[in-house]
């Protein structure tokens, strides 16, 4: 259905200064295959390219090279939009913030519609935002837990085929996860949305069907997550094994 | 008799369909259109028979004054000054806005000078829109100055718009506001072409726990050029805040310049000012929900100058 096919992603040279430097190699030739209707959660050390790959699936960055297939087409030249308007639809870890620019704006572009029935019904099939958020401006007012509820609402208006979601518990509190999750399985049980988390919190790779862990920009394993916990309690202790000298002459407290 | 561009111009100044309800003050071409008072506002022509004095009695709640100006003659400066004695206790509405119609290679100009003398607890909201239409090669110059005389514990909000169409215009904002006073300016304008708008704020908060929030959106596109400048002067104890932001696109220049004055200890003053491109982000978020490049920008634009 969403076939990442050998994609490379190196920083371009024209965005110097940016972190990380132009020439790094952040993903390196990741090939994965995403079903119709699938629960993904990627994971992976901080750094790894966990976002990079979910933002090169939304065409936010270009690839380097490989190619990304969407139901038997070719999508790596597309744009945000037409990858949106063909069913992909992503939420952004760090939700842009406006000036002016209400909920309701961004609900009725996401919607299609301004119709006050229908934008009632999404916020509450979403739940978790309350409806006196509607005519908020999207500013930098609001508290990071109020921004990530309305992002995660204008995907989910969207209907995707394909919903990406980078980290949507940051800033969340702790008694919304469980619902957000609850949310998003809903979701994907009930309009077959191929959902895809990238994310550290449990909740969300206890949840999901199939989870990838990425580390230095490839995939080291696909799988459930039992399969996965010795490698992540292995991360969760260490994440400078570059610089590890081995058991014998750790110079470190672990 | 309103013709059909009397009338177009009325609906973009004035939100108008034609002749408006309650009291209003009709300028066309340098010259009376049509007028109308109530029984609680009052509008005659000054001494000097340059302009108009709005008398609003006072506990006067939930009326309106419309005083549009049309400019459709070509090579008119009309200059016009008006009064409005807003009366204690009261709570109204004041649409004013100029719009011209230029239709030849003559310029057109109004200046309007507003002064406001808000009496004790009354509250005003001013909407004063600028336009300009039409397809002649005439500059259209518009030069508003409005002065604000607040007396204690009143509030005012200023929402002054202009956008697109004026070649050049120059704006002077003047405001003393008086013990726990509220007054909020609202600055929007939009530029394009070799367009160019300055607009001069000198606010004083003069009384003790006055409060002031000068809001400015500038979008200039084009070659055009846009300068803002505030000096916003704190006489005791009172809050004031500038918030100045600047979208550039195109070739567009700008100059913000806000200064804080506080000249008494508890004075409690800040600003906050941005100018640049459209961020990347709110690009992105709005084509990830499917618009293109142009139709994003356009949704940004306009939320930034709602």
């Amino acid at each position: 259905m969403l076939q990442l096919e050998n994609i490379t992603f190196t920083v371009p040279a024209s965005d110097s200064g940016t972190q990380p430097p132009s020439g790094q190699t952040i993903i390196n030739d990741v090939s994965f295959a995403f079903e119709p209707g699938g629960f993904y959660a990627i994971t992976g050390p901080n750094g790894s390219g966990k976002t990079t790959i979910a933002k090169l699936i939304m065409g936010i960055n270009e690839l380097t090279s490989g190619n990304i297939m969407f139901n038997g087409t070719d999508i790596t030249s597309l744009p945000i939009n037409e990858r949106s308007n063909a069913g992909i639809v992503y939420g952004f870890q760090h939700p842009a913030r406006f000036k002016g620019t209400t909920f309701r704006d961004l609900l009725s572009i996401s919607l299609g519609s301004d119709d006050e029935d229908k934008l009632v019904n999404i916020i509450s099939r979403v739940g978790v935002c309350s409806m006196d958020f509607l005519d908020k401006p999207v500013d930098s007012k609001l508290s990071g837990g109020e921004i990530k509820k309305i992002e995660l609402a204008t995907v989910i208006a969207r209907n995707p085929k394909v919903a990406i979601y980078d980290e949507p518990d940051t800033g969340i509190d702790l008694w919304t996860i469980g619902p957000m999750v609850d949310l998003l399985k809903r979701e994907q049980k009930e309009n077959n949305t191929t959902t895809i988390v990238v994310s550290h919190n449990k909740a969300f790779l206890e949840a999901a069907d199939t989870l990838l862990l990425i580390k230095k920009g490839k995939i080291a394993y696909t799988g459930d997550l039992a399969g996965a916990m010795p490698m992540l309690e292995d991360l969760s202790v260490c994440t400078f094994d570059e610089l590890c000298q081995g058991d014998n002459d750790a110079q470190c407290y672990r | 008799m309103l013709n059909a561009i009397d009338k177009k111009v009325l609906k973009e100044v004035a939100d108008l369909e034609g002749i408006p309800k309650g009291a209003y003050n009709i300028r066309k071409n340098g010259k009376l259109e049509g007028r109308e008072v109530s029984a609680n506002i009052n509008i005659e022509t000054n001494e000097k028979g340059d302009g108009i004095v709005i008398d609003i009695k006072p506990g006067t709640k939930d009326e309106s004054v419309h005083i549009p100006v049309i400019l459709s003659k070509a090579g008119l400066h009309d200059v016009v000054y008006n009064t409005f004695i807003i009366g204690e206790g009261s709570d109204v509405t004041i649409v004013a806005g100029c719009g011209i119609h230029c239709g030849s290679d003559a310029s057109e100009g109004h200046s309007g000078i507003h002064e406001f003398h808000i009496k004790a607890g009354a509250k005003v909201t001013y909407v004063e829109k600028h336009i300009a239409l039409g397809d002649g090669s005439g500059k259209r110059i518009l030069n508003p100055t409005t002065k604000v005389f607040m007396e204690e514990n009143a509030q005012a909000q200023m929402e002054l718009t202009q956008l697109g169409g004026v070649d050049e215009a120059k704006r002077f904002n003047e405001a003393h506001i008086g013990a726990g006073s509220v007054l909020l300016i609202t600055e929007r304008v939009m530029t394009e072409k070799e367009q160019s708008a300055e607009s001069k704020n000198e606010i004083t908060l003069d009384g003790e726990d006055s409060k002031t929030n000068i809001v400015s959106r500038s979008v200039i596109k084009g070659s055009s050029s846009q300068d803002f400048y505030v000096n916003l002067t704190a006489k005791t104890r009172c809050y004031g805040h500038i918030e100045c932001d600047a979208i550039i696109m195109d070739n567009g220049i700008n100059q913000t310049i806000p200064a804080l004055r506080a000249l008494h200890p508890d004075a409690e003053l800040t600003h906050e000012a941005s100018i640049g491109k459209i961020a990347n982000d709110q690009l992105m978020k709005l084509m990830s929900l499917g618009l293109d490049y142009d139709q994003a920008v356009n949704r940004i634009i306009q939320g930034f100058l709602r």
